[in-house]
């Protein structure tokens, strides 16, 4: 129940959307132009990308959102200056922006406010990555500095202001441009790899805050995947394979790519530009052909093919399929988009207010639980959880208890007065019927002594 | 009876007595007999003497033994001898065993140390010694690779029990030992940091004791700064430690030393502001012997020397913790106790130490003295600056400290600068200028201090940054002194963690262009004699680049750089002269820097990109080096750092300027196959193909190149270039072709010339289709001809051209004898009907261009024709000699033309 989500640099290729079971396309998200990893699944609600600019000359960049449903671009925004690099966090809480001056953005998405800006990178980030518990950010930018940043640190004011530095690590160890940084699992003591042009891929380890290995490739690794034990990674590179390289054991030395490259797929195509690897053991890898493979990563072959354009494919996405999102909404969406209305959230905005200014823009985000649609999760202003607020307090205070005992005892009172009026009804009734039998039988016994 | 009874009881108790084969019968009582004289003695008598060498020494056979002959068993033992000079001997002898028998050592290790660990407190001064120097050259490294842990933990109780020891001699050796154990196990500090920093306090303030045995103090100081230098003073130190420690071990490996090296630290804040000052009133106890004696002796130089650095160690930990954001007392202690002891530390070092700076000999009578006092004061002005941010020195004091500084820079208070510790020397201006950097440009928390400084600083610093400069600029490029000055500059260039650059109106900026600008002649100074020094500048320059956006002020620096990098890559001197810079001949590592580097211009120009194609048409240059520089000038290119036009233009001057060896296609000899490296102009072509395919809209890319291509392909270069030009077209291409109607007249023009006039090696192709010829033969001509075949398949109006001009090519040059004498003439029209017919066969041979060339039967047939009536001429008029060879020729031909025309006519 996976899907398969890619965009390219082509804008009339837009965003495909494949069944990664059935090989199916699904709908195709019209008029995207993605920069490499410029394509965001916000919290599997919906579909994020920040754009190329069309042309150069042209001030600022945009961030386009499609719905599941629709093959329009429903909500566009427009940050202060060109993003290219985007992420999301897995619950789709935050939207973060990498810009070409070296800024990152750090957005709310239920209220479209940026919640933070802070200058990253000397050059322009080129790739920004959530570590899976959504506590860290790490972001690799033109210069090739890996920084490591602490959302916990980024955010607290005191916090930031203390140390020195904003960021946890710094890694400086590439020499060119960062093309891809993947994280493992492990929360705080996990593993980082980041791919450089310079040819190289190290392995960083966040606890340590130091390399672990560095493992040089025949060609510039453009894209990498991890396997989700972690014993391998993928390197998809320039030359049109994929190395596949080692994260654990010890490889010997005598393998003919160089130290630590176990093997590689290939299948002798144009440049690999993007990799993902899907639950259900399969690599997945984006070409500058504008073909998307799928691989099977044990007997290296080639499982799928699918054709998303003629340019470069740029981004590869594996998520789930939301479950709401069954294939009727697909085959016509004309219906189910006036079913749905719109429920996107609001644009991103271009710049930071502060929080003194409008209290009320707060967004209070709802867990989205898997079994509800997504229009539950949109957007409730702050008055509501005040208005909440307000009545758990009263609630719970003893005067309101008071006034509760009050008002029981009153009830109390009416109930009893109603029972006394009840009982007397009854005996009315009872006296009335007795009387009228009494009365029946004295004329019964008059009839009779009458006759 | 009872007496004969007693005496035969007696007897035979005497018999019992006596073993029965010596029995004696007494016949008489009374005299003796005397012995007769051939009688032998029976009686045996018999010593116990114990003789271990010889009584072991057949089961020695197999075991290690000593020079002596003894076993590693008897040496333990005789260690423990109450004889001294047997305890020495034993100690020796195992030396001698194992360095003889190194297995020996690693096996046994545990219980030779168990031993031995209880000679470190020794009475004897030899013995302790000899351990020593047996502990120092055998056992340590010959335990290393092991987990020392265990071991190190057996011998430190010993250690400790030496430190407490009542003769002195066996303490201060004591201290000795410790510094061999941190040397070879430096987290063995962290751990018994308290005890040892207690002992140290102890032996140093009864000062009474030393000052008569200096050389032993000076030994235990040296490894008082030894186990100092653990504590994590300096971040940068840390590090560049931990990036060497990413070997290729494995990933995740378990670590020792870990904890050990983390933990232990905080614990010891009060020790060390326990030990401050003792060592400080330790120093004083020197003072009395600087100023009497009028020479200061070497022992006592070391001593003060080692104290004071010990003090700064200790200070520049301090400041670590401050750094940290917590200071280094709040580990274990509360804040207010952490202001008492600022308070009380800061006192006495503005009293004691700094209060006596500078230190100036009595009377200046040699330069060595000179050079020690020298030592001490930068020492001391080293612990002024880094105590200088927690601090507030009185106004005077820093002033004092400023001037010498700048005088020191200056070389106005050591006059000889050349000679002496030079090392030491730039090390120092390494971390003043570090320092003086820090308090300069950075924020500390410290506000007020550092306003304060600034202040009162403003002055002094300018005078300052001018003496660096000027060192800078005056050393020897080859020095220690200029790597110093060039790490400095590098901590003053980039900006820190917060990444504030400097005002333009710092008069730091000024100075920070003025060492910029240095940077590219120094590279081409250094030359490619000394890499490690190149290596360090292109680093630098890369950082710089890395940081220079267009926001920084040094973008604009880093930008005019390329004019003066020409000559590091490659230089022009006359014309076609080219005099090839450094980086030719610098190492790998080098070279990727430099190329790196180069991404980073924002706009990468025609000036320097022109001498980086010269570089890469070098053929010294390693092929992986070339294919790196287009890597990354493509990854320049497509971040917007180069104009499309100079990306193009660089790529044609390849293709077009390659030489390709040996000229001859297929090499005769197997050492020209061997230098050849028409392989690596093959990648070349590809890689340049895919490039140029990767800059996004063919069709344009085609249109930009066509022109170019064609005034290249006109100035006739060498086969294999024109071949990779063509390629580069076909693979822009598409079907139906991109030429213009131009173009396509162009290209027939020379693809007619090119077939015909020898270009495609008419003397080997005739041999291809013969059974002899080798298939690899084939492939390279096939490689050859492919893109013409693709050309003509894509458009068949050229092809058709082509045909015609082969024709009239042939007509021409046979209806045109003038130009040539007559016997030329007729090997001249041979060879090229040859080329022709040879070029029509291998169209023919391939399916495709059959089917395409099947529409064009008139030409074809036409140039046949031509042909035929040549040999008509040929037979008739020409003379007998080259007649004969034409009508061999011509009969081969016609022959193989019918093949031909009769199976287009099929």
């Amino acid at each position: 129940m996976e899907l398969l989500i890619a965009s390219s640099s082509v804008a009339d290729a837009g965003i495909g959307c494949w069944d990664l079971e059935s090989g199916a396309e699904q709908l195709r998200y019209k008029s995207c132009a993605s920069p490499p990893h410029g394509l965001a699944c916000v919290g599997q609600r919906f579909l994020a990308s920040s754009q190329l600019r069309e042309q150069p000359s042209a001030s600022s960049g945009s961030i386009l959102y499609w719905s599941w449903s629709k093959p329009q671009v429903e909500v566009k925004s427009l940050p202060a200056e060109p993003i290219k690099p985007i992420a999301a966090n897995s619950h789709g809480t935050y939207i973060a922006g990498g810009g070409q001056s070296g800024d990152i953005y750090m957005w709310e998405v239920a209220s479209g406010r940026l919640l933070k800006k802070w200058h990253a990178h000397y050059r322009a980030v080129t790739c920004l990555v959530f570590s899976q518990d959504g506590s860290f950010l790490i972001s690799g930018s033109e210069d090739g500095c890996v920084r490591i940043w602490s959302l916990l640190t980024v955010f607290e004011e005191c916090e930031s202001q203390r140390a020195s530095h904003l960021y946890l690590h710094s890694f400086t160890g590439h020499t060119l441009r960062i093309t891809d940084i993947v994280i493992g699992y492990g929360g705080v003591s996990a593993t980082i790899v980041s791919a450089s042009e310079d040819r190289t891929c190290k392995v960083w380890s966040l606890l340590k805050g130091r390399l672990l290995r560095n493992i040089v490739f025949p060609s510039v690794i453009d894209a990498i995947a991890l396997d989700p034990a972690e014993h391998v990674f993928y390197a998809g590179s320039r030359d049109g394979s994929i190395y596949i390289a080692a994260l654990n054991a010890e490889s010997p030395s005598t393998s003919s790519y160089g130290m630590h490259i176990i093997g590689s797929l290939s299948d002798h195509s144009k440049a690999v530009t993007c990799l993902a690897y899907s639950t259900g053991d399969l690599l997945i890898s984006g070409s500058e052909d504008g073909m998307v493979r799928v691989w099977d990563p044990i007997t290296h072959n080639i499982v799928r093919m699918f054709r998303l354009a003629k340019g470069p494919v740029n981004n590869i996405l594996v998520v789930r399929r939301p479950l709401y999102l069954n294939l009727g909404s697909f085959s016509n969406p004309h219906t189910s988009s006036r079913r749905h209305g719109s429920q996107l959230p609001p644009p991103l905005d271009k710049y930071v207010t502060s929080a003194d200014e409008d209290v009320d823009n707060k967004g209070v985000i709802r867990l989205p639980s898997l079994y509800n649609a997504p229009r539950d999760a949109s957007y409730i202003s702050h008055r509501t959880i005040d208005n909440h607020l307000k009545e758990l307090q009263q609630q719970g205070s003893s005067a309101a208890t008071e006034m509760e005992v009050e008002r029981l005892k009153h009830e109390c009172n009416r109930t009893l007065q109603m029972v006394q009026q009840w009982k007397k009804m009854y005996e009315n009734l009872h006296e009335f019927c007795v009387n009228e039998l009494l009365d029946g039988d004295q004329v019964d016994g008059s009839k009779r002594n009458a006759v | 009876m009872a007496r004969s009874k007693a005496a035969s009881k007696k007897q035979q108790k005497q018999q019992q007595k006596r073993g029965v084969d010596f029995k004696k019968i007494k016949r008489k009582l009374g005299r003796k007999l005397p012995p007769p004289k051939n009688a032998t003695n029976t009686e045996v008598k018999s010593k116990a003497i114990v003789l271990p060498e010889q009584s072991v020494a057949s089961e020695k056979a197999g075991l290690a033994v000593s020079k002596k002959g003894l076993t590693l068993k008897e040496l333990l033992q005789q260690t423990s001898h109450h004889n001294s000079k047997v305890r020495r001997d034993a100690l020796m002898g195992l030396k001698d065993l194992f360095q003889k028998y190194p297995a020996e050592l690693r096996s046994h290790r545990y219980a030779v140390i168990e031993k031995l660990r209880e000679r470190i407190g020794d009475d004897d001064k030899v013995v302790r010694e000899t351990l020593y120097q047996l502990l120092k050259t055998v056992v340590f490294p010959g335990c290393k690779e092991d987990n020392q842990g265990p071991f190190v933990s057996l011998m430190v109780a010993y250690i400790f029990n030496a430190m407490t020891h009542l003769a002195v001699d066996v303490r201060l050796m004591a201290f000795k030992f410790f510094d061999l154990v941190v040397q070879y196990y430096p987290p063995s500090f962290s751990l018994y940091a308290d005890k040892v920093l207690q002992n140290y306090e102890d032996i140093l303030r009864k000062n009474q004791f030393y000052l008569e045995d200096k050389a032993k103090l000076r030994s235990a100081l040296a490894g008082l700064v030894r186990c100092l230098s653990l504590l994590p003073c300096n971040k940068r130190k840390v590090d560049s430690s931990e990036e060497n420690m990413a070997g290729q071990k494995i990933l995740h490996a378990f670590e020792l030393d870990m904890p050990a090296e983390s933990s232990g630290f905080s614990s010891i804040t009060k020790k060390l502001k326990d030990l401050v000052p003792v060592l400080v009133n330790c120093f004083q106890d020197f003072f009395p012997s600087v100023h009497h004696m009028p020479l200061l002796d070497a022992q006592s130089f070391d001593c003060m020397h080692s104290i004071l650095q010990s003090i700064d160690l200790v200070v520049g930990f301090f400041g670590y913790g401050i750094h940290q954001g917590k200071p280094a007392s709040q580990l274990s202690y509360e804040g207010p106790d952490e202001a008492i002891w600022d308070h009380t530390i800061s006192s006495l070092l503005l009293k004691k130490l700094f209060g006596v700076f500078p230190l100036n000999p009595t009377n200046h009578l040699s330069e060595k003295v000179d050079d020690r006092f020298f030592i001490l004061n930068i020492v001391i002005t080293e612990i002024f600056l880094r105590c200088s941010e927690w601090i507030c020195p009185p106004g005077f004091l820093l002033e004092k400290f400023l001037q010498y500084i700048e005088n020191a820079l200056l070389g106005s208070v050591r006059p000889a600068v050349t000679h002496g510790p030079v090392k030491q020397f730039g090390r120092n201006i390494y971390f003043f200028c570090c320092l003086l950097f820090q308090s300069l440009c950075c924020k500390w928390q410290v506000i007020g201090s550092l306003v304060f400084f600034s202040n009162c600083g403003a002055n002094h610093n300018n005078g300052i940054l001018q003496a660096f400069t000027k060192i800078f600029e005056g050393c020897n490029p080859q020095s220690s002194l200029k790597l110093a000055c060039l790490s400095a500059i590098e901590e003053m260039l980039i900006p820190g963690d917060d990444m504030v650059y400097p005002d333009a109106s710092d008069p730091l900026f000024e100075y920070q262009i003025t060492w910029i600008r240095a940077l590219p002649q120094l590279l081409i100074l250094l030359g490619d004699k000394h890499p490690s020094s190149s290596q360090v500048v292109l680093h630098l320059l890369l950082r710089l680049g890395q940081c220079a956006n267009s926001s920084s002020p040094f973008s604009r620096e880093y930008e005019n750089m390329q004019y003066s990098l020409d000559k590091f890559y490659s230089s022009c001197v006359d014309r076609g002269d080219v005099y090839y810079g450094p980086f030719i001949r610098l190492s790998w590592d080098s070279q990727e820097l430099a190329i790196c580097g180069l991404y980073y211009f924002s706009n990468l120009g025609p000036f320097l990109l022109k001498s980086i194609a010269f570089c890469c048409l070098c053929s010294e240059l390693e092929h992986l080096v070339l294919f790196r520089i287009i890597e990354v000038l493509h990854s320049a290119f497509s971040a917007g750092h180069i104009q499309i036009a100079d990306y193009i233009s660089f790529f044609m001057t390849l293709l077009s300027r390659f030489k390709v060896l040996p000229e001859n296609i297929y090499p005769d000899v197997e050492s020209d196959a061997k230098i050849s490296n028409r392989g690596t102009f093959k990648l070349l072509t590809n890689t340049v193909c895919s490039c140029l395919s990767r800059i996004g809209d063919d069709s344009l890319v085609f249109q930009i190149l066509e022109q170019v291509i064609f005034d290249q392909l006109l100035l006739k270069p060498p086969l294999d270039n024109a071949c990779a030009l063509l390629r580069v077209l076909v693979v822009l291409d598409c079907k139906p072709t991109r030429l213009s109607e131009q173009g396509i007249i162009t290209l027939s023009k020379y693809l007619s010339g090119c077939l015909n006039v020898g270009s495609c090696e008419p003397s080997c192709i005739p041999e291809d289709d013969e059974e002899n010829s080798l298939p690899t033969h084939q492939q390279t001509c096939c490689y050859y001809m492919l893109p013409c075949f693709f050309l003509f398949d894509r458009s068949p109006k050229l092809l058709k051209l082509v045909l015609n001009l082969m024709g009239s090519l042939i007509t021409e040059s046979s209806s045109s004898p003038s130009s040539h004498s007559y016997t030329q003439y007729g090997n001249d029209n041979s060879n090229q009907i040859n080329a022709v017919v040879s070029a029509l066969l291998l169209m023919h041979k391939d399916t495709k261009v059959r089917k395409i060339i099947s529409s064009f039967k008139e030409e074809v047939v036409h140039i046949l024709q031509i042909i035929h009536s040549l040999q008509v001429k040929f037979l008739v008029t020409g003379n007998p000699e080259n007649g004969l060879a034409v009508i061999t020729y011509t009969y081969d031909l016609s022959g193989r033309s019918q093949v031909t025309s009769f199976s287009l006519s099929g």
